[in-house]
């Protein structure tokens, strides 16, 4: 059951329930873990970054991670992830994430590709950490020009995910759903609906996740991100350290079956950092039971 | 509000060299006052600490060993442009620490920032100098042992690296 404050006001589909693909992030190098995982997954989320390495002073996609990826063979779909290319920062974006993506187009082929709505440096100078767009009309037009390019550059669906906010968000002229509508509405790209990020935010700046749910166009929602971290001085910390909280778990499958009707996908992410600590019997259990709960 | 401007103020505070001032925008003063940027401030702290504990470990536990690792991070964030790129992070801030004030710890940082270039396939030969007897000081900082400078013969001594060596490293005594 959803918790109570995040169940949505408006008439809801009372259909039979809806089953979505499963996804997981990988990053190579750790064929066990892999093995574990593979049965469970119709997809595998890769982030270019995380499978770069410096070679003569270039940052390259990793030879023995593609070659990995490469012998997965059929098994399973791809999907690009990306971190870095910093889609709102006001100078341009990093046309190294974009060189990265290029490369690893030529040798897998992706279902789709995505970014989040945010950015990671600002005149070259790098964050640390990816900040919120402000929702104006000055980001807006900034954003939509840019999710344009990438249209036009790559021929296949593009999605943008509804970040984290670190810091209190700025008032501009648009709710936080609404800028999403209106991306969407003006570029026609899809949209990644993390859930977990929505309960950071509830958690950390009072975000209404039902007003959210409500204001927001699904339309275009093509994949749910599922993840979990800690908490820290209060603070809900989107680190995807850990395995799913029920809450977690039960809001995307109330969003999958009473918002994102689209939904093709739900993504469980973790961090490698994290698998120690986890276990690979751990990791291939979460995936058994949100394939058992998602994939009927 | 103009997008650069806003961005360029948010950048300033979250490396801690902006001061907001009288005729900002409000926004800022509420940031700049909020919990939530310090959190940020020690998030991107805990991120460096993650991908770089991992991979300059003799630096690092040295740093720890010191009670100079808080401050070697805090200044690394501040000076440097670090890349979101993770590989990209160790070289960086070995590099940054090769020239610190503390000579074991610009000479561990040496030793390691070369290791780790032969390791990546650099054809160069490094050599870095040492005023105590190395081995012992190495052996402790990579088990995370408390290191014992006071036992550790004094002397010149050179640590030589190279892909063409059995080990990718030597030390021999100068003189």
């Amino acid at each position: 059951m959803v918790p109570q404050s995040t169940i949505c006001t408006s008439v809801r589909h009372e259909e039979a329930p809806r089953s979505v693909a499963l996804g997981v992030t990988y990053e190579g190098r750790d064929p066990a873990l892999l093995e574990k995982i593979l049965p469970y997954v119709d997809y595998i989320e890769v982030t270019p970054e995380t499978i770069a390495e410096v070679k003569d002073d270039k940052i390259i996609l990793s030879p023995a991670v593609m070659s990995e990826f490469k012998n997965i063979g059929k098994a399973v779909k791809f999907i690009v992830h990306g971190v870095s290319l910093s889609i709102g920062s006001h100078e341009g974006w990093s046309p190294n994430y974009l060189h990265l993506l290029d490369d690893f187009l030529d040798q897998v082929e992706v279902a789709w590709h995505s970014e989040h709505l945010g950015y990671t440096k600002v005149d070259g100078q790098h964050l640390g950490i990816m900040l919120a767009m402000p929702k104006t009309e000055q980001a807006l037009d900034l954003v939509c020009e840019r999710v344009h390019t990438i249209q036009e550059r790559y021929k296949f669906p593009f999605l943008l995910e509804n970040i984290v906010h670190v810091i209190p968000d700025f008032p501009g002229e648009y709710s936080e759903a609404g800028f999403l509508n209106a991306i969407t509405e003006r570029t026609g790209c899809g949209l990644i609906l993390d859930v977990y990020n929505l309960e950071c935010d509830a958690h950390n700046h009072g975000l209404n996740i039902s007003e959210f749910l409500d204001e927001l166009n699904p339309t275009n929602v093509r994949e749910l991100h599922v993840a979990c971290g800690v908490e820290h001085n209060g603070f809900l910390l989107d680190v995807h350290s850990q395995l799913t909280r029920k809450s977690t778990v039960d809001l995307a499958q109330f969003a999958i079956q009473q918002v994102a009707r689209n939904a093709e996908v739900l993504v469980y992410e973790f961090m490698p950092e994290a698998v120690p600590g986890l276990g690979h019997a751990a990791i291939a259990e979460e995936l058994r039971g949100l394939r058992a709960h998602f994939r009927n | 509000m103009d997008l650069a401007n806003h961005q360029r103020i948010l950048l300033g505070l979250i490396r801690s060299n902006y001061q907001v001032r009288p005729d900002d925008d409000s926004y800022f003063h509420k940031v700049s006052q909020s919990r939530d940027l310090e959190e940020a401030r020690g998030n991107i702290l805990l991120w460096r600490v993650y991908v770089l504990e991992r991979a300059c470990v003799l630096t690092f536990s040295l740093l720890k060993q010191r009670e100079l690792l808080k401050p070697a991070l805090d200044a690394f964030i501040a000076q440097y442009n670090i890349s979101p790129f993770r590989e990209t992070q160790p070289p960086d801030f070995l590099e940054a620490l090769s020239t610190h004030d503390d000579p074991l710890v610009a000479s561990v940082a040496q030793f390691e920032l070369s290791l780790w270039k032969v390791r990546q396939g650099d054809s160069a030969s490094y050599t870095v100098y040492w005023s105590m007897e190395p081995h012992s000081i190495l052996n402790n900082l990579a088990k995370g042992i408390p290191i014992d400078e006071e036992s550790a013969p004094t002397g010149d001594y050179q640590i030589l690296i190279s892909r063409d060596l059995p080990f990718q490293f030597q030390i021999d005594r100068c003189g």
